[in-house]
């Protein structure tokens, strides 16, 4: 399997038996999203073969993988909120009447012998939204079994999960696994999967790195496994000490239930923290919290030392802060407009003249920032839907830039991004820091936080644990600490 | 789309047009008749001034089909101003003032509260065309001051008839407003990723209600034309035009499958294609309810037609 001529999976042989909890780990970018994605038919396969019950297969399709017996439960959920769990649990299948019409009451007692025999106790009448996250998670579960699924993948299932949540979670797989259904489950919390798991297989780089059977490793050799050897980082050139010691922004006790809480954390100007955290962790909603785009129940926003009252994007941006989110394609720019137009979304008061927009000066402006980007382009007036993604995200970065911040928050800057664009964001970022610029990475990517970050926080089902020096953390002592 | 894509979009528009005038003379003598011509002009007017606002509403991906009712309220109750002995400017400024409210209101349903347009401005078409009945029970009101009547009487240079300048005048300046100036542009950067340009800071809410206001106060301008023309105003006044209007916008090329798209331009040779096609209808003889089907299956073909595009696009642009 190649993206773009990148080998993504390189020979890597994978199985799972009969009532087996096979667990699948690896670093970002290793390539699991992508072995599982040939499994459902999103991506096709280069090379080899997948065999299911000894035969082997042509999954070209999800539809096609669901005819294998394997079923999916993603992170994003697919229920429908207002149908029942009963209905949700039999989601195009719903029994029927001997006249051929829906049949709620047989629909929901099946629903409830169902869920008797994996020892769930849920009601199937009530509607799907009222029900939380691990909830849903068993209807995904329960659906899939009504598929008569013999291979169940479970894409990071423990993420939004608390300790409890997970308690009976982990006692509905071991149910599953008792009625002879295989399991290949995929996740960052080493912890989960040292407990659930009878094999486990890493990847590293798109190949298989270690296969470990039950009670014959400890934590710390899987994530040798995933990161390589444990080496020092060296790669973090420490920021020349800012000039000023001022504290751009400082975060109080801020708080929002089910989401994060107690996070207090500060940046200088000139220098550069990171916020580490695996997915679900809560970095996404703390960067939006802080640039207003979503409510807080409590706590404090400080910029420059004075209290933000009121918290909203337009608000920040007038105090030099900006936000570079993760989602760059729904989020980050118009798809339809010109790079000019995009990078000068935020300032386009900038460019006016008595009422009329001074085109002039606006091209001129974009040209210079997407130069200095490095964006590659044909012209400024190119819509920004036709370039790569590492482009469209210089062209973001662009846009956040032109306001020339005090403040610069990244959520997950270069997911998506090539090796090359990556570095040139980088230099970008330091260039700016070097003129003042505070910046805060929030990201998943470890390598990402040692080399470019001077301080990271740590956070873990959203709350801050530690905060640590970058240059005396190992990667491998980092991803121990949030998994 | 490339520059070039636009203008070959723009280019088999005027040939529909070029195409109409080498034809219909030959189908029907009448059509180059000074009295069909007018007539033309005159259907134009109406609908074409409210195609405006329209597809300045559309390319917020937004939609707004209380124009007919909001024109014939506000220009209800200017004319009702009028009569009773209120300086006519000052009625059309109330006229204007109303319309805008009634468009402020939509921007509140579907900026605030998050309303579908659809059922927002489908709302306020009830509201208004409500009111205007219980206001005038289902009179004309006609007999306007003689100097008001100009506005859509008047005639240019001994030929050309006001409204069709008026016309020409707002066409001009909408397509400048949304090229040439920050907030024309915001409309187009807020239909095309609402989130986007939340978190570059601007304000969507108040873009739309920029948007909507115009959607509205732009069918009040053809209102007022329309009753300075006849010397009345009906009951009926604007039935059916949030169709004629969208189908305009749409033939000149605004997407109603995804905002961000379109242009005024484009809009102005939509009109003069719908106004031309209306009046084909009526040379040809062909029955009002005819008409009605046939507009209706031509909006929706060229929605089609569009959204083919659209489901195009997303494979094809964001792959890497």
């Amino acid at each position: 399997m190649s993206f773009a001529g990148n080998l993504v999976l390189n020979d890597v042989d994978f199985n799972v038996h009969d009532g087996e909890i096979h667990s699948l780990v690896g670093a970002n970018g290793a390539g699991k999203s992508t072995l599982i994605k040939i499994l459902n038919g999103v991506y096709r396969m280069s090379r080899g073969s997948i065999e299911v019950n000894g035969e082997r297969v042509n999954i070209d399709n999800p539809k096609a993988a669901e005819r294998f017996g394997m079923a999916f439960v993603h992170q994003e959920l697919n229920i429908c909120p207002d149908m029942t769990v009963a209905e949700n649990i039999f989601m195009g299948n719903w029994p029927t009447d001997t006249y051929g019409r829906y049949d709620r009451n047989r629909t929901n007692r099946k629903a409830m012998q169902l869920s008797a025999t994996m020892g769930i106790d849920l009601d199937p009448a009530i509607a799907v939204r009222h029900l939380r996250t691990a909830e849903k998670q068993t209807v995904e579960i329960l659906k899939a079994l009504t598929r008569n699924a013999n291979i169940l993948v479970l894409d990071e299932p423990t993420s939004s999960l608390t300790e409890r949540e997970k308690e009976k979670f982990f006692g509905i797989i071991e149910k599953c696994k008792q009625n002879g259904i295989s399991i290949i489950f995929i996740s960052h919390f080493l912890e989960d999967v040292i407990r659930i798991s009878d094999r486990v297989t890493v990847l590293k780089d798109g190949r298989v790195n270690g296969v470990f059977a039950r009670g014959s490793y400890t934590k710390d050799d899987l994530v040798h496994a995933m990161m390589g050897v444990s080496v020092r980082n060296t790669e973090f050139i420490p920021l020349p000490k800012a000039r000023s010691v001022k504290e751009v922004l400082s975060v109080r006790k801020l708080s929002s239930h089910g989401k994060f809480h107690d996070i207090s954390l500060a940046v200088h100007s000139g220098d550069i923290v990171g916020i580490c955290g695996l997915l679900g962790a809560g970095k996404t909603e703390i960067a939006r919290a802080i640039f207003g785009l979503d409510p807080i129940d409590s706590g404090a926003i400080y910029v420059d030392g004075s209290l933000v009252e009121s918290c909203n994007p337009s608000n920040m941006i007038d105090r030099g802060v900006v936000l570079l989110t993760e989602e760059r394609k729904t989020e980050g720019f118009v798809p339809l407009l010109s790079i000019r137009e995009n990078t000068t979304l935020s300032i386009g008061g900038m460019f006016q003249n008595l009422g009329t927009l001074n085109r002039t000066a606006q091209t001129a402006f974009a040209q210079d920032i997407a130069t200095k980007m490095m964006v590659k382009m044909t012209s400024v007036e190119q819509p920004v839907c036709s370039l790569s993604g590492g482009n469209q995200q210089k062209v973001v970065l662009a846009k956040c830039l032109s306001i020339e911040p005090k403040l610069f928050l990244l959520d997950e800057p270069t997911r998506g991004v090539d090796i090359m664009a990556k570095s040139e964001i980088y230099k970008i970022l330091r260039e700016f820091v070097e003129q003042g610029t505070a910046i805060i990475i929030f990201s998943s990517e470890i390598e990402e936080l040692l080399c470019n970050c001077s301080k990271i926080y740590v956070l873990k089902n959203g709350s801050m644990i530690d905060h640590i020096d970058s240059l005396a953390i190992s990667k491998n002592d980092l991803l121990s600490m949030i998994s | 789309m490339s520059i070039r894509q636009q203008f070959a979009d723009d280019a088999v528009r005027l040939i529909i047009v070029i195409v109409f005038f080498v034809f219909m003379p030959i189908i029907s003598p009448y059509f180059f008749q000074v009295k069909n011509v007018m007539n033309i002009l005159q259907n134009i007017s109406l609908q074409g001034i409210t195609a405006i606002g329209m597809t300045i509403v559309i390319i917020t991906a937004g939609i707004d089909i209380s124009v007919g009712g909001v024109m014939a309220m506000s220009t209800w109750i200017a004319a009702m101003l009028m009569k009773n002995g209120l300086a006519w400017p000052l009625a059309i400024v109330a006229c204007l003032a109303i319309a805008a409210l009634c468009g402020a209101v939509n921007a509140f349903s579907v900026g605030v509260m998050k309303i579908p347009p659809m059922i927002a401005t489908l709302a306020m078409m009830n509201i208004t065309r409500g009111l205007q009945t219980v206001l005038s029970k289902g009179r004309t009101l006609t007999g306007l001051p003689e100097s008001f009547q100009v506005i859509g009487q008047g005639v240019v240079f001994g030929v050309i008839p006001l409204p069709a300048i008026i016309i020409i005048l707002l066409y001009i300046a909408a397509s400048w407003f949304m090229n040439n100036t920050v907030t024309g542009r915001k409309i187009y950067a807020v239909g095309g990723n609402p989130e986007a340009t939340r978190i570059a800071g601007i304000h969507n809410k108040r873009i739309l209600l920029f948007a909507y206001v115009c959607g509205s106060v732009f069918a009040a301008i053809a209102g007022v034309i329309f009753i300075s023309r006849t010397n009345s105003a009906p009951s009926t006044l604007g039935f059916n035009l949030e169709m004629k209007a969208i189908m305009a916008a749409v033939i000149g090329g605004t997407s109603v499958t995804h905002g961000g798209k379109g242009k005024i331009f484009g809009t102005f040779l939509g009109v003069i294609i719908v106004g031309l096609i209306t009046n084909a209808l009526d040379l040809l003889g062909v029955s009002a309810y005819y008409q009605q089907f046939i507009q209706g299956l031509l909006v929706l073909l060229v929605v089609m037609l569009d959204a083919v595009g659209s489901i195009r696009r997303p494979g094809k642009t964001f792959s890497q």
